[in-house]
């Protein structure tokens, strides 16, 4: 486990967002669902593709590249070409800080 | 389907493994046999012209599934079999040396073959073609090898190696038939888009010009065009499109095009039989008649066929999306357009960073980016629904294709 950082503020993450961060040089992207906040690498595991500009689709995002499907919440694999799943985080509001644990 | 009946799937490929796949998630536990003439399980072809090619991921990476799943989900393997035909009054499927398979339900699978011209000098070594994961490791060695190849035909597969050789540091000619590269998916227009990337790569590329004959002692040393030229090579990969693998129908229910026909619903004309991939020729509800050869596809089919065998009945209506990576380059298109009276662009085809929308009349048939991930994707509710569009709306990058829909006509 690692330390919380500081990325931005909670409100930036507007229900049903998905925005891209950066914590300690690892690319890191953030969703709002049911008002939970989740993070997950934004590296799609098929070709690196970067996963948050794809399309949301409940708690799924499907990568723009390939068409792989990953659960936001999970990492887990929905549909390939994808086999592995993506590394989720965790991640807080504080205060109205927006706080990612990598 | 009740358990105590036997489904066959004919093909090891991605169609029909991921049919027998999704066979199993959807419940079905009765007997279930996949028969695949490789001696592989199945796996996925993309990477074989990229990544397996280069030698960066081992063959193995390209597996449908881990090995041993197979066997765990209880799906009688027959690799390395070859089905001689299917005989629709018993219901058997019949393989190579006699074994009957008796079925209730089928689906047929069995892909495509490359097509090899019968050149003079086509049987000598160091002429390749790419299907199978060993024609990939052939390729990979005599590209590691060093040397230049040349490369007949420049659709995907050509455009593809040609690709994955420069970065390996081969020396590349591409012999082209067409005046431009992917002429024949593409047009000349956004065709000219790939070859200048190509170019910038240092592939030389020959147009309007076939082969005639490959020259050498043993090995292939030199390429003899129909136009006189005489290129040298240590190797060259042939990639002149297939033909689907549909012997074991022996004439049944062929279409035009060589595919094995099916309903809307995959079904062939032998009731409880279908067809899914490559080798079938699918009456789809937006584009007609039409053969496909794209690994999405074949996915979508076998999980669609899958589903069908079991009574769902399901109109199978995917758009057809592929992709395509050269270089770091991202491809993508979806539809289908034989032909198309106006092509409308967001971006810009002389950037090389665009989403082209290729339309008859105010319906969108096709859409085909470049270094332009975003809105292929998005189209396919406008390609499915063939909802009439606005020109000035698909030349807008700040419009959002899916809301282009109307409400109630899918997305």
């Amino acid at each position: 486990m690692g330390e919380f950082t500081t990325v931005g503020r909670a409100e930036e993450v507007a229900e049903g967002q998905v925005r891209p961060y950066e914590v300690a040089g690892q690319q890191i992207a953030v969703t709002r669902i049911d008002g939970t906040l989740h993070a997950f690498s934004d590296i799609c595991t098929h070709k690196a593709c970067s996963l948050s500009p794809g399309e949301t689709i409940g708690t799924a995002i499907e990568c723009e590249c390939h068409g792989s499907v990953f659960d936001m919440t999970s990492g887990a694999v929905v549909e390939g070409p994808a086999t592995e799943p993506v590394a989720t985080f965790g991640v807080r509001d504080e205060g109205g800080a927006l706080q990612i644990e990598a | 389907m009740r358990v105590g009946q036997t489904l066959v799937i004919v093909g090891a490929s991605v169609a029909g493994g991921t049919a027998a796949a999704t066979l199993r998630e959807e419940g079905y536990d009765g007997r279930l046999v996949l028969v695949g003439a490789e001696e592989l399980p199945p796996y996925e072809r993309p990477p074989l012209s990229k990544e397996v090619l280069r030698g960066e991921e081992p063959a193995a990476s390209a597996f449908l599934r881990p090995e041993g799943w197979w066997e765990e989900q209880g799906i009688e393997m027959r690799l390395a079999t070859r089905a001689d035909h299917l005989d629709p009054q018993a219901r058997a499927v019949v393989l190579d040396g006699g074994e009957r398979i008796a079925f209730d339900r089928a689906i047929v699978a069995t892909g495509g073959r490359n097509r090899r011209p019968a050149l003079p000098g086509a049987g000598l070594d160091g002429v390749f073609d790419l299907r199978e994961i060993r024609d990939a490791a052939r390729i990979q060695e005599a590209a590691r090898a060093g040397g230049h190849a040349v490369l007949v035909g420049m659709g995907f597969i050509g455009a593809e190696v040609a690709a994955s050789l420069r970065q390996m540091g081969v020396g590349v000619t591409v012999v082209e038939v067409f005046e431009t590269a992917l002429y024949r998916v593409l047009g000349a227009e956004m065709g000219r888009t790939i070859e200048e990337m190509h170019r910038d790569h240092g592939v030389d590329m020959v147009f309007n010009d076939t082969v005639e004959r490959f020259a050498g002692t043993g090995r292939v040393e030199r390429v003899v065009t129909t136009r006189g030229r005489a290129i040298d090579c240590s190797f060259a990969v042939v990639g002149v499109g297939t033909v689907p693998v549909a012997d074991l129908m022996q004439g049944r229910g062929i279409g035009a095009n060589g595919g094995i026909e099916v309903d809307p619903q995959l079904q062939t004309e032998i009731p409880g039989v279908f067809a899914a991939g490559d080798v079938a020729s699918h009456d789809h509800p937006v584009f007609g008649r039409i053969r496909v050869e794209h690994s999405d596809n074949a996915v979508k089919m076998g999980q669609a066929a899958a589903r069908n065998v079991l009574g769902r009945g399901e109109t199978f209506d995917d758009p057809h999306w592929f992709w395509s990576d050269q270089y770091d380059t991202n491809i993508q298109m979806a539809g289908y357009a034989p032909t198309w009276d106006r092509m409308v662009v967001r971006g810009s085809l002389a950037e090389r960073s665009y989403c082209a929308f290729l339309l008859q009349g105010q319906r969108l048939r096709a859409a085909v980016s470049m270094n332009w991930k975003r809105d292929v994707r998005r189209s396919f509710g406008l390609i499915r629904s063939q909802a009439p569009i606005e020109d000035k709306k698909l030349a807008d990058p700040d419009v959002d294709l899916r809301t282009l829909v109307p409400a109630g006509k899918d997305a």
